[in-house]
């Protein structure tokens, strides 16, 4: 993967989650972050932090995206969530607008 | 001073007879084919009773004789259709009476019908090439009776032709008494015409709009030979078409004309027909037919169909015939003092004339409001107003003809030809899922293992409020849910059925409630739970315990009274919006309760189904609610249009949101007041209003252009009309239901795709004439649309479901869908709708 296609989203401790445009894409907010006309340092460094979401969650969403593109395409799966995780799981995606 | 008539005058007295001939020889040339000519100068009392017998079985007005006073005659001239043949105008109703009646026809009729007939108020008819114009003229000439009859059917025919210049049955019978001018007069309120014209609902003629008793009377002096006061006073009824019509009763007549002039117009009129009457006979008929009118208007008055018109013309006509068979018996002695007295009696009766409106509607009441309405024309009167629904109308009916014409000139059997739509849906990337999204299959999960969920701090309202919706479909909510949801300082507490709640739950899960940030509180199908008693050691602990509580919705609450809801009202000082539907036991206190506490401040109000709520009488502490932007009272019976008139009168400008779904009682007129005074309305529920015609979609396409959710279900509408309100109105629509609206066709279809663009959900479930290609023109010109509802739509078929290339809708309703996988209510976004 080139450089270009990919943006970096960092947890609230600081890991590193590398994803394809195409799957963060599937976040709204993401999708605005780094596509709104003004420059943003996430536009142009292609990262974005997220302060308020742990790490374990962050991977479940890139794990999300990268399902939610396979889901597109045809191939349909189920999507397992762990209890345990959900309902912080989903206040991130209502942050994330997927 | 003669004042009418009367066929039987000869005999009678003295001075009716120097008349007599005269009239006769008048009357002669004037009308050679009508047999009430020859009559004239019939024996009086014998005659009589014929007529009216002869008269009676007529189901239209039948005219005895072609009797018109000089004036009218010459109105009628003026009037185009009428003129001409005298002779003729019994014709168009069928047999000419007088002519069975042959010598027996009493000259009163004709002589009353002339003194009826209708003045230059008819010119309006000149249009008309019927005949029955021309009748109705003589018609309503006919002597009390008849003219009320005919005046009715006249009235009826002019509605039914939708030119109404009405005729104004008038039934003021001013005569003058005596060689004075003492004129006395009995009004008849021609209320027939009225009447009629009324029941057209929304339409009328401004004649008919006032009751069309306004008769002009004018004397004519007659008789060369009478050095008497004798004059002719004619009964004019005239249209009231011709003033105003809130001069409603109100008789005017000229001054009494007398002189050559009049001689010599009555010489050329009575060649149409001559108005002498003599006088001591026709005074007395005149009185018995005052007592008469009196007793028809008083059965006209309340009937409300053409068939009792009918009836109570043949009742009169009865009347009529004992009056005169009277008349013939007694002899008149204070004919003057008499008619005084009965007109007196008359008078008040008659001088408020109450066109009927509806049946069921208060007489009174309503005809004080029709005073000053507009008058009402015939049915498809809003096509008829220069504006764009009748634009639209016009438009589609020509293309409509135009189709029908080119499909019979061609060979090929097109059905729906009006639509071209090519089904090119290949290009729809049909692998286009709905993704589900994370947060709706979170949601599943937690909805899932409810149980194990141990706080809800931190979630949005929005998911507090899914997720209890997930809940209580999947009969999962119980109180340990309900606990997390309640307790803390929440701000926001939707439970969509807390039917499982019970009383001591309720209490128990409020005790740990800290109600001073709520905001919304929404306990729907609380039946079980809240009763009066609860309310007070649940919600309301404390007076102002809810201060800042703004939306309240506890339908179903069918334990409560009004005693706890003013508890509650007490405890929620800030409440803007209350949903109390299907609270069975709230009556009118409690709207008078909500009024006096929050009339300043509520602008929701939801009634739906509260039966014992009458609206009558909560319409004067509904009017105190000064900001009210929705008003919802489906399934409240005793709702009329006097309450939708009185109220919209009020706060139209201020109502977004009306909801009258099953107020059967509801016509266009209501319709008519909304659109009127509502610009601003932006929803609206007519759902199983049966009475309603297309004139209320006229209504609405003239008057509530900005209207953006629309609902019908079960009205009798025609697919032009809704075509054409779509066409001018339908430009901000984003809802729309036309379920069952069965008409609905391709014009619909076409005005859809070109006139609500924004439309994002419709419904057209049991709307078989919308064939695919209808459907697939909606949908592909409609691009916002995410929702279409089709349920029952059998002829729907594939050529239409993978032939649409439109990739957001979601067509719902079709064979081997889940069931009930629609039922998706969507959450309210903010507290209030409109505010």
């Amino acid at each position: 993967m080139r450089k270009e296609d990919t943006v970096k989203l960092i947890s609230a401790e600081g890991f590193e989650f590398v994803v394809d445009k195409r799957a963060a894409m599937v976040s709204q907010t993401i999708r605005n972050m780094l596509t709104s006309p003004g420059s943003f340092a996430e536009t142009q460094l292609g990262e974005v932090t997220f302060p308020e979401i742990s790490t374990t969650i962050l991977e479940k969403i890139c794990q999300y995206f990268h399902w939610s593109l396979q889901y597109a395409s045809g191939k349909e799966s189920e999507f397992h969530i762990e209890p345990e995780l959900t309902l912080e799981l989903m206040m991130a995606a209502n942050y994330l607008h997927t | 001073m003669t004042v009418l008539r009367s066929r039987v005058i000869p005999p009678v007295a003295a001075e009716p007879s120097p008349k007599k001939p005269k009239r006769s020889a008048e009357i002669d040339p004037s009308t050679p084919p009508s047999a009430p000519d020859e009559v004239v100068g019939t024996p009086p009392s014998p005659s009589l009773a014929p007529s009216p017998d002869a008269r009676a079985p007529r189901s239209g007005p039948s005219l005895p004789l072609p009797r018109r006073s000089l004036r009218l005659a010459s109105g009628a001239r003026s009037g185009g259709a009428f003129e001409g043949p005298l002779p003729p105008p019994p014709a168009p109703y069928g047999s000419c009476p007088s002519k069975d009646e042959g010598a027996g026809e009493g000259s009163l009729t004709a002589e009353d019908a002339k003194a009826m007939k209708l003045g230059v108020g008819w010119s309006g008819r000149s249009g008309r090439g019927k005949k029955k114009p021309g009748v109705d003229a003589t018609l309503v000439d006919s002597p009390g009776l008849m003219s009320l009859r005919s005046g009715k059917s006249d009235a009826k025919r002019v509605g039914d032709s939708g030119a109404a210049r009405g005729f104004a049955e008038s039934s003021v019978i001013a005569f003058e008494v005596g060689g004075n001018d003492a004129v006395v007069l009995g009004r008849v309120v021609g209320e027939a015409a009225s009447k009629v014209e009324n029941k057209e609902k929304g339409s009328g003629s401004p004649l008919v709009g006032s009751p069309g008793s306004r008769m002009t009377l004018r004397s004519a002096e007659k008789g060369k030979g009478k050095a008497d006061e004798h004059k002719i006073i004619d009964l004019v009824p005239r249209a009231s078409g011709a003033e105003s019509g809130s001069t409603r009763g109100k008789v005017k007549y000229s001054a009494v004309e007398k002189g050559k002039g009049k001689m010599v117009k009555d010489d050329n009129m009575r060649s149409d027909n001559i108005d002498i009457i003599d006088l001591e006979l026709g005074l007395k008929q005149l009185g018995q037919k005052l007592e008469s009118y009196g007793r028809e208007l008083e059965n006209m008055r309340s009937d409300d169909s053409t068939r009792a018109t009918d009836n109570a013309a043949k009742q009169v006509q009865t009347r009529s015939k004992r009056a005169r068979e009277k008349v013939g018996e007694s002899s008149s002695v204070d004919i003057r003092g008499r008619f005084r007295d009965i007109a007196r009696q008359n008078a008040s009766r008659f001088a408020h004339f109450h066109p009927d409106d509806e049946v069921a509607n208060d007489l009174p009441a309503e005809a004080a409001r029709n005073v000053n309405e507009v008058p009402r024309e015939a049915t498809p009167e809003p096509e008829n107003w220069p504006g764009p629904f009748s634009t639209a109308m016009k438009i589609i009916r020509d293309r409509a003809a135009k189709m029908s014409s080119q499909q019979s000139s061609s060979t090929l059997n097109k059905s729906k030809s009006a639509i071209t739509w090519v089904p090119n849906g290949e290009g729809r990337t049909r692998t286009k899922r709905f993704v589900p999204s994370l947060l709706e299959l979170c949601l599943k999960v937690l909805a899932a293992n409810a149980d194990a969920i141990t706080s809800l701090d931190g979630v949005p309202d929005l998911q507090r409020h899914k997720l209890s919706q997930l809940l209580c479909d999947s009969r999962k909510m119980n109180k340990q849910f309900f606990d997390l949801l309640v307790g803390g300082s929440p701000t926001e507490i939707r439970v969509k059925d807390s039917s499982w709640l019970t009383e001591e739950d309720l209490t128990d899960s409020f005790r740990q409630c800290d109600a001073t940030n709520l905001t919304v509180l929404q306990l729907d199908q609380c039946g079980r739970c809240l009763p009066d008693y609860i309310i007070s050691s649940s919600i309301s602990r404390s007076a102002n315990c809810c201060p800042v509580l703004s939306t309240v919705s506890i339908t179903g609450a069918c334990r409560l009274t009004d005693g706890g809801l003013t508890t509650l009202i007490s405890s929620a000082p800030a409440l803007r919006s209350i949903n109390l539907s299907q609270c069975s036991l709230l009556t009118n206190g409690s709207i008078e309760t909500l009024a006096n506490h929050l009339g300043s401040s509520l602008r929701e109000l939801y009634l739906n189904d509260c039966q014992s709520i009458d609206a009558m009488l909560m319409l004067p502490a509904l009017k105190k609610l000064e900001h009210l932007q929705v008003l919802s009272v489906g399934g409240i019976s005793s709702l009329s249009d006097d309450f939708v008139r009185e109220f919209i009168a009020l706060r139209g400008h201020g109502i977004r949101e009306l909801v009258l779904s099953d107020c059967t009682n509801l016509t266009d007129a209501s319709v008519k007041a909304i659109a009127d005074t509502c610009p601003g309305l932006l929803a609206l529920n007519l759902v199983n209003l049966t009475n309603l015609t297309d004139s209320t979609v006229g209504y609405l396409a003239n008057g509530c252009q900005a209207i953006e959710k629309l609902i019908l279900c079960r009205n009798n509408f025609s697919d032009e009309a809704i075509a054409a309100f779509l066409e001018t109105s339908g430009e901000h629509l984003q809802e729309l239901s036309l379920n069952n609206i069965k008409k609905v066709g391709p014009n619909t279809a076409i005005s859809i795709a070109k006139g609500a663009r924004k439309l994002r959900s419709l419904d057209l479930s049991w709307c078989r004439n919308m064939a695919d290609e209808a459907l697939g023109l909606i949908v592909d010109s409609c691009s916002c649309l995410r929702e279409l509802r089709v349920f029952g739509c059998t002829q729907i078929s594939d050529a239409f479901l993978n032939g649409h290339s439109n990739e957001e809708v979601q067509i719902i309703g079709l064979k081997m869908a889940p069931i009930l996988g629609h039922c998706r209510v969507s959450l309210p976004q903010n507290p209030l709708k409109y505010s």
